[in-house]
C-alpha cells in the first residue's frame, strides 16, 4: 500500500472514530441505572442492563409513549395524505395538457421556497379562531400541506420520465383520467412513493416547530415536542438522563428503521431532488 | 361529446385538492406575515399599524443585531467544516475498500432527529459528568462550560451540527463524484499530475453544479438554524445564542410581540429567498442541458 492511500485511510479511520464517539456513551448511559450513572464514568459498563426500566420510565411518567403514539400517525397520515394529493395534482400538470401548467406547478411548488417562520404567527392566529387549535385534525392538515409542495415536485419529475405511450394507449382503450393515473400511472410509481415516505415521514416525526407552535396537550403534542420537553438538563437540575436517553433512542427507531429499509430509495431520492435528473 | 368534456374538466379538478392546501395553509399565512410585520401587535388586542417601524428597530436592537452575528458565524462555519468535510469525504470513500462501512458511519447522525442529535450532544458537553470534561479532566485539563460561555457555546453547537449534516453533504458529493467519467482523471494522472493537481483542475470543475446544490442547501439550512439551538441552549443565557430563527420564534410566542417578530421573519425570508433565486437558476439551467 503506498503513502498516498495510507493516508486515506488514516483520515478516515480518524474521522470515524470522531462521529462514533458521541454514540457509545450515549448508548452506555441509557443502560444504566440513575444510581450507577451518578458514580460511574462514562466508560465503565453497567453492572446490569436497566434500559428497560429507564425506557418505561420515560414512556409512562414522561408521557413519551402518547407522543409516540400521536406522531407515528402523523407521519403517516400526513405523508400518505401529501403523496396522494400531490400525485394527482403532478398526474395533471406533466401528463394531461392543461393551460398554463407550469404556473400551476409554480403556485404550487412556491410553498417550499419560504423558511417556516413566515407560516408561523397566521397559521396560529387562524388555528385559534378555527378551533383548529391543539386538535389532532389540525395538525394532521397542517402537515399533509407542508408535504404537498415537495411531493408535487417529485410527481413531476418522476411522471416525465415515464414514456408518454401508455398514456395514449390507455386513452384510446376509452381509459378515464382517473383509472389511467390509478390503474397505470400509480402501480409505476412505486420508487417515488417509496421515496417520499421516507422523506415525509421523516420530516414529520422529526418536527419541532409546528408541533410547539400549535399544540399544547398531550393528547395532541408530536413526539419530538415532547422530547424536547424532557430536558431541564439545560439548567443543571436533576434530570434522570438515563431515561432521557432511552427516551431518545426509542424516539429515534421509527425513522432509523426506515432508513435501513429504504436506503437505496434514499439515495434515488437525493438524486431526484438535487440534481433535477 | 360530454365524456370528453368531463375529461377537460376533470383535468382540472385533480389539481384543486394541492392547490387549495397550499393557498390555505401556506402562501395566505405568509402574505398575511408581511401585513403583520407592518404592526405593533402583541397578539390578542387590534394591531395598530407603524408602517416600517419594526424593520427600523433592527439597527437599535442588541439582541437583533447578536441574534444576526450568530446567524452569519452559523453559516459560514457550517460552510467551512460541514461542506468541506463532506466534499473530502466523499472524494475518500469514493476509492477505499469498505467504503460501505465508512459511509455507513456518517449515514447514522442523518437518521435521527435534530432534537436528539441535540440532548446527546447536551450531555457530551455536561459540564460535571459530561463526556468532554470527564475526558478532560482525566487527561489532566481543566473543563469547560460549554454551553454557558460565549461565544463558545455557538461554536460548540455548531460542531454538533456538523457531525449531524457532514453524512448529507458526503452523499450529494458522492451523487457528483459517481457521474464524473473515469476516462480524462486517468488521463491526466498517466501524464504525471500529482493528486492536488488532478483533484483541482480536474474532477472540481466537473463537480461545479453539484457543489451549488450542497453550498446553497447548507446557506439555506443554516439560516434557518432552529431546532437543535432551542433544545441545547434555548438561545440562552441572556439571548446570547440566538440566530434569527430562534429570535423570531421568541420574540412572537414567548414575548408576544407578533408584529417584531414577523418583520424578522420577512428579513430572513428576504435572505433565503434570494439564495434559492441563485439556487433554482442553477438546478433549471442544469436540467436544460439534457
Amino acid at each position: 500500500m503506498s503513502w498516498k492511500k495510507a493516508f486515506i485511510y488514516g483520515i478516515l479511520i480518524i474521522l470515524c472514530f470522531l462521529w462514533i464517539l458521541p454514540i457509545w456513551p450515549t448508548v452506555l448511559v441509557s443502560l444504566k441505572s440513575n444510581l450507577e450513572f451518578g458514580i460511574q464514568k462514562f466508560w465503565e459498563l453497567p453492572s446490569q442492563n436497566a434500559f428497560w426500566s429507564n425506557l418505561v420510565k420515560a414512556w409512562n411518567q414522561a408521557k413519551l409513549g402518547r407522543y409516540f403514539i400521536n406522531s407515528l400517525l402523523y407521519g403517516l397520515i400526513g405523508a400518505a395524505g401529501a403523496i396522494f394529493i400531490a400525485s394527482l395534482a403532478a398526474f395533471s400538470i406533466s401528463r394531461l395538457n392543461i393551460k398554463n401548467s407550469f404556473s400551476w406547478f409554480f403556485l404550487i411548488w412556491s410553498g417550499t421556497i419560504f423558511p417556516f417562520q413566515m407560516y408561523l404567527i397566521p397559521l396560529f392566529k387562524m388555528y385559534m379562531s378555527w378551533g383548529l387549535y391543539d386538535t389532532f385534525l389540525g395538525m394532521t392538515l397542517f402537515y399533509i400541506a407542508i408535504c404537498i409542495p415537495f411531493c408535487t415536485f417529485i410527481f413531476r419529475n418522476y411522471f416525465l420520465t415515464l414514456p408518454g405511450e401508455v398514456l395514449e394507449a390507455a386513452k384510446l382503450d376509452g381509459c378515464s383520467n382517473l383509472k389511467a393515473y390509478w390503474k397505470i400511472f400509480m402501480p409505476l410509481s412505486k420508487p417515488a412513493i417509496a421515496v417520499l415516505l421516507l422523506f415525509q415521514f421523516t420530516w414529520v416525526w422529526n418536527d419541532l416547530m409546528f408541533g410547539m407552535v400549535l399544540t399544547r396537550s398531550t393528547e395532541v403534542r408530536p413526539i419530538m415536542v415532547g422530547l424536547a420537553q424532557l430536558q431541564g438538563f439545560r439548567a443543571g437540575s436533576g434530570t434522570d438522563i438515563p431515561s432521557l436517553m432511552a427516551g431518545a433512542f426509542a424516539a429515534s427507531l421509527p425513522t432509523i428503521i426506515l432508513f435501513v429499509f429504504l436506503q437505496r430509495y434514499f439515495i434515488e431520492g437525493m438524486k431526484l431532488s438535487t440534481a433535477g435528473e | 361529446m360530454l365524456g370528453l368534456v368531463g375529461e377537460k374538466i376533470s383535468a382540472y379538478l385533480f389539481l384543486v385538492p394541492a392547490i387549495v392546501m397550499v393557498v390555505l395553509f401556506l402562501l395566505i399565512p405568509a402574505g398575511y406575515t408581511v401585513a403583520v410585520s407592518l404592526t405593533k401587535w402583541d397578539g390578542l388586542s387590534a394591531p395598530k399599524f407603524t408602517g416600517l417601524g419594526n424593520y427600523f428597530r433592527f439597527i437599535q436592537d442588541t439582541v437583533f443585531l447578536t441574534s444576526l452575528k450568530n446567524t452569519i458565524i452559523w453559516v459560514i462555519f457550517t460552510l467551512a467544516l460541514s461542506v468541506l468535510l463532506g466534499l473530502l469525504i466523499a472524494y475518500f470513500v469514493n476509492r477505499v475498500r469498505f467504503a460501505s462501512f465508512f459511509k455507513a458511519v456518517f449515514y447514522i447522525p442523518l437518521t435521527i432527529s435534530a432534537v436528539t442529535t441535540g440532548l446527546i450532544w447536551l450531555w457530551m458537553y455536561s459540564p460535571d459528568l459530561g463526556v468532554i470534561n470527564t475526558a478532560l479532566t482525566a487527561l489532566g485539563f481543566s473543563g469547560r462550560s460549554w454551553m454557558s460561555e460565549v461565544p463558545l457555546n455557538t461554536y460548540s453547537m455548531i460542531i454538533s451540527w456538523t457531525w449531524k449534516t457532514v453524512g448529507t453533504n458526503m452523499v450529494i458529493f458522492l451523487i457528483g463524484l459517481q457521474a464524473i467519467p473515469v476516462d480524462p482523471v486517468e488521463a491526466v494522472k498517466l501524464d504525471g499530475a500529482t493528486e492536488w493537481q488532478t483533484f483541482r483542475h480536474v474532477v472540481f470543475p466537473m463537480l461545479k453544479p453539484i457543489t451549488t446544490v450542497v453550498v446553497s442547501m447548507s446557506l439555506i439550512n443554516s439560516f434557518n438554524i432552529f431546532d437543535i439551538i432551542y433544545v441545547m441552549t434555548g438561545g440562552g443565557p441572556y439571548r446570547s445564542s440566538e440566530t434569527l430563527a430562534v429570535s423570531m420564534f421568541r420574540e412572537s410566542f414567548v414575548l408576544f410581540h407578533m408584529g417584531y417578530g414577523a418583520s424578522i421573519a420577512i428579513f430572513l425570508s428576504a435572505i433565503v429567498l434570494f439564495i434559492s433565486w441563485i439556487y433554482i437558476r442553477e438546478v433549471t439551467r442544469h436540467e436544460l442541458k439534457y
